[in-house]
């Protein structure tokens, strides 16, 4: 199950998060989100050791906690996509895809005219779409 | 997943947008009617570079973000890449398109190209005008192509120069 998912601008300023979970639990993913940030520049600047292919967007596994998986994404505009998850065997192929889906939702928001580039995504409509993807997600997995 | 856009919609949209902030709004002020066509295009560009680049790799230096503005980015726009593109290697580059689609169907005011029985002070007067008005529908792309780059990561400035119709060349100068 995901549990947060968080897109960070390219000064690492929150442009949107948003967690998934009943228990009052939002500021300590907010910390694991926080956290994963410096492991994200960490791989960017070190490509040797980055993911399977150079510069790939996708960041793979940034690192797994006691309870949970993060996984992170960076665009080529510098903005990064972060996901925190419960489930301990996550198939790579499910989280690049839900990625991809992600990506497609966040350039379908910043591209309404309305939108203030770098400040927070309000848009109701792309809070739906994420939790749609986030909901699909577990059936994928589960499937 | 392909959508389209009209061509001659954009076209008429590109010199209404041109003349409406030339003739109309900044009609007082000339000089503030370029920087707000160029703030146009600037978020236009930073938006289509957000698309454009969902499915690819990032960028490992200048040169293969402007090879990407050249090819795939121009591809998307005008269905055809850059022609030329020159760099000194210090930051500067020339992308030369010898048929720059938003110029293509446009033609220079015959009453200043037919000047020869006119005085030649005239001529390169009405010529400098029909170039000051070519020159007003360039800001637009130049935008485009400054929002692409700088929402790329590279900070530059765009200015663009016509040899001759409908041949245009842009100059990228990325800030140090």
């Amino acid at each position: 199950m995901i549990v947060c998912v968080a897109v960070v601008g390219h000064q690492n300023n929150p442009l949107y998060i948003q967690s998934f979970t009943e228990a009052d639990d939002a500021l300590k993913l907010h910390h694991i989100v926080h956290c994963s940030l410096d492991v994200v520049d960490e791989r960017v600047n070190n490509p040797k050791k980055s993911g399977p292919t150079l510069n790939e967007t996708f960041l793979g596994l940034l690192y797994p906690t006691e309870n949970y998986k993060v996984y992170g994404y960076l665009t080529n505009t510098k903005v990064k996509f972060i996901l925190v998850t419960t489930d301990l065997d996550v198939r790579d192929a499910d989280v690049r895809n839900f990625f991809r889906r992600f990506h497609a939702a966040y350039v379908d928001a910043v591209s309404n005219p309305f939108h203030v580039p770098d400040k927070k995504i309000t848009s109701r409509t792309f809070a739906e779409r994420v939790s749609n993807i986030v909901k699909s997600f577990g059936l994928s997995s589960a499937g | 997943m392909g959508r389209e856009v009209s061509e001659s919609c954009v076209d008429s949209l590109l010199t209404e947008m041109v003349s409406s902030y030339c003739n109309r709004l900044y009609a007082n002020k000339p000089e503030l009617a370029a920087p707000r066509i160029e703030a146009i295009g600037y978020q236009v560009g930073h938006q289509l570079s957000e698309r454009y680049t969902m499915e690819r790799p990032r960028f490992s230096d200048h040169l293969e973000a402007i090879k990407f503005i050249c090819k795939d980015f121009w591809s998307e726009l005008f269905k055809k890449q850059i022609d030329n593109l020159k760099t000194n290697h210090r930051g500067t580059f020339v992308l030369q398109d010898n048929k720059f689609r938003w110029l293509s169907h446009m033609s220079v005011d015959p009453s200043s190209e037919n000047g020869s029985t006119v005085e030649d002070n005239s001529v390169a007067a009405g010529e400098s005008k029909a170039t000051q008005a070519t020159s007003m529908h360039l800001y637009f792309p130049c935008g485009i192509i400054r929002g692409a780059l700088s929402n790329l990561g590279i900070p530059c400035a765009v200015s663009a120069d016509i040899s001759n119709l409908p041949a245009c060349s842009f100059v990228i100068r990325i800030k140090a």
